[in-house]
């Protein structure tokens, strides 16, 4: 069985694809530019719930410590407490929920905060995940954007993307599609933490709220998808894992760079469900 | 000299090893029976029995001829068994499903054939629920049927299951996909066997596609594929190789057809019949034991109820 014509798939999107599909239990996998170094966007909110986990398993923090989130830890954001306008007390891991589910930017540096930059990149090191680095938070990506252009929000004239760091791997967070996909099977398998932490973190996945990528290319009542989206200008992705009704778990991370720089382009979003869809039938053939 | 009837008598003599009781079994007086089985011994040139001692004994010869006299006596009588019958042999009356793939059919009459080489098999191609019907009348002996069936006084063998897929013409977009979820097959036309001949399966079957998001645009009846080589619809079915038409799993197996023997009344034929069937089904048709029938998960996604 050749592989799926993955080139033609995304262009007909108006997009250039990244892709790494894998089964979660028997490693058999895929790839398409699997290993180019990408930005992570919102992804890298998944090593920081990892961290905050194993933090946890490790005594070093309590998720059910209550913390109070002030206009002074705001960030800007589209979802959850960054939208809203008062003062929230909020046990940690109703704030990683927040973070996953609605990508909530206030949420995760509150807990960028608590679990800092050195213990993920630490983790990520010991995982052999040597792609993949955290060195910002939601607040310093969304501030860079505007040091970048000169302006603030809407970042869409061309000429103001090729200027974005957030767009640039080396410096920004940063991945690739197959350590993305490694990571999620890791939570799958529960190697990225305790058991019940895992279990905790895959629940919480598969609250996430988007079903406009992913989740597309599986619109069946008895196929399960869990994961976590990232978006900038130009740059929509998303890793999760899909879970079929016979057991088969596979592992997806999809990146995609749109030609366009307009910042509603559903194909675009749709191409990775598409896209996910195809490499998972490949996988069961 | 009737051989075969003095043939009938060294059995008894060689079963009871006593004259008297040899004569009174055969309704005859001793003295005649002594003198046939002395008969047979000149006829053949050996002693078939040692009478010195004062019990009767088989000689060595006796021993061996006695296996050949029983083949030879037991085959003369199913001689005239079956030419009582007129030479038809016993006839067992089958029904079985008329979209049971030929091949298969094929398969069941050879095991059947070999299993019971003196009953020679009628089938009839008949749908499930007239299956239902012709046993009750008597107009046949036993069934293959597709579950699910009631019916009172019937009797089930072993009920056996196999995932189907779906049948789709080659050019349809969906062949080129590994595996087809129903809900896939949105806006398609169906062909499924005709309503009055399977009300159960039928039912089961577009409940089971209603509920995964396949609601069939018109429900063909019959069991021929043209309208799915011409595109027009789709159907279910076991894998098969035709030119024209592709076949392709269903994601999650959602539709699993489920078919067993039925008889009213037990014959050994019966029996038979339905023991080569269950063999047959699993080897030829890929059928297996119905096991616990898997918990159908639904995926709760955030916005279900939002």
């Amino acid at each position: 069985m050749s592989t799926p014509a993955f080139d033609q798939l995304f262009r007909a999107a108006g997009v250039t694809g990244w892709l790494y599909a894998a089964d979660v239990d028997t490693g058999h996998d895929l790839g398409h530019g699997a290993d180019e170094p990408m930005p992570t966007a919102s992804m890298f909110k998944v090593p920081l719930l990892v961290a905050l986990c194993r933090q946890a398993d490790a005594g070093l923090l309590d998720l059910t410590e209550r913390v109070t989130v002030t206009a002074a830890d705001r960030v800007s954001g589209p979802t959850g407490i960054s939208s809203m306008l008062d003062d929230v007390t909020i046990s940690l891991r109703d704030l990683a929920y927040l973070m996953i589910a609605l990508s909530d930017n206030t949420a995760a540096d509150k807990l960028l905060g608590r679990v800092g930059f050195e213990v993920i990149n630490t983790m990520l090191e010991a995982f052999g995940l040597k792609e993949t680095r955290v060195v910002q938070g939601s607040g310093e990506m969304l501030g860079s954007m505007d040091v970048d252009t000169g302006h603030a929000w809407p970042f869409v004239d061309p000429d103001d993307i090729t200027r974005l760091s957030v767009l640039d791997p080396a410096r920004t967070n940063r991945s690739t599609a197959r350590e993305m996909a490694r990571l999620f099977g890791m939570i799958w398998r529960d190697e990225a933490a305790s058991a019940p932490s895992c279990a905790w973190m895959r629940g919480v996945l598969n609250m996430q709220v988007w079903p406009h990528r992913m989740a597309s290319g599986f619109p069946y009542d008895d196929v399960a998808v869990s994961g976590k989206t990232g978006t900038m200008p130009t740059l929509r992705c998303e890793t999760g894992v899909v879970e079929y009704p016979d057991g088969g778990r596979y592992a997806v991370s999809v990146f995609t760079r749109s030609f366009g720089t307009a910042l509603i382009q559903p194909r675009a979003d749709a191409v990775i469900g598409t896209a996910a869809r195809m490499a998972v039938d490949h996988l069961r053939r | 000299m009737d051989l075969v009837r003095h043939l009938r008598y060294f059995i008894v003599v060689a079963e009871e090893l006593h004259f008297g009781n040899a004569a009174i079994r055969l309704g005859m007086a001793q003295p005649p029976l002594s003198q046939r089985i002395k008969r047979l011994e000149e006829e053949l040139g050996v002693r078939l029995f040692d009478r010195s001692a004062r019990q009767v004994r088989l000689t060595e010869p006796g021993r061996l001829l006695l296996g050949e006299a029983r083949e030879i006596v037991g085959r003369v009588d199913r001689l005239h068994e079956l030419a009582r019958q007129g030479g038809r042999g016993t006839v067992l009356k089958v029904g079985v499903p008329p979209d049971l793939a030929a091949t298969v059919l094929a398969a069941l009459v050879a095991a059947f054939r070999e299993s019971s080489p003196d009953v020679r098999l009628a089938p009839a191609e008949i749908w499930t629920a007239d299956q239902v019907t012709a046993l009750a009348e008597g107009t046949i002996d036993v069934g293959l049927v597709r579950h699910p069936v009631t019916a009172p006084g019937l009797t089930f063998g072993q009920v056996l299951v196999q995932a189907q897929g779906v049948l789709l013409a080659e050019g349809d977009p969906l062949a080129n996909v590994g595996e087809v979820h129903l809900a896939d097959l949105a806006g398609r036309e169906l062909v499924m066997p005709p309503k009055e001949g399977e009300p159960g399966w039928r039912a089961e079957v577009l409940a089971e596609c209603r509920r995964q998001g396949f609601v069939p645009a018109q429900v063909h009846e019959g069991a021929g594929l043209g309208l799915v080589l011409a595109g027009a619809a789709v159907a279910f079915g076991p894998r098969m190789e035709l030119a024209g038409l592709a076949w392709r799993p269903l994601l999650g197996s959602p539709i699993t057809s489920r078919v067993s023997t039925a008889w009213r009344a037990a014959t050994p034929a019966v029996g038979d019949f339905s023991a080569a069937a269950a063999r047959t089904l699993k080897e030829s048709a890929g059928m297996t034991h119905e096991g616990a029938a898997p918990v159908r998960r639904v995926s709760r996604r955030p916005g279900m109820l939002a």
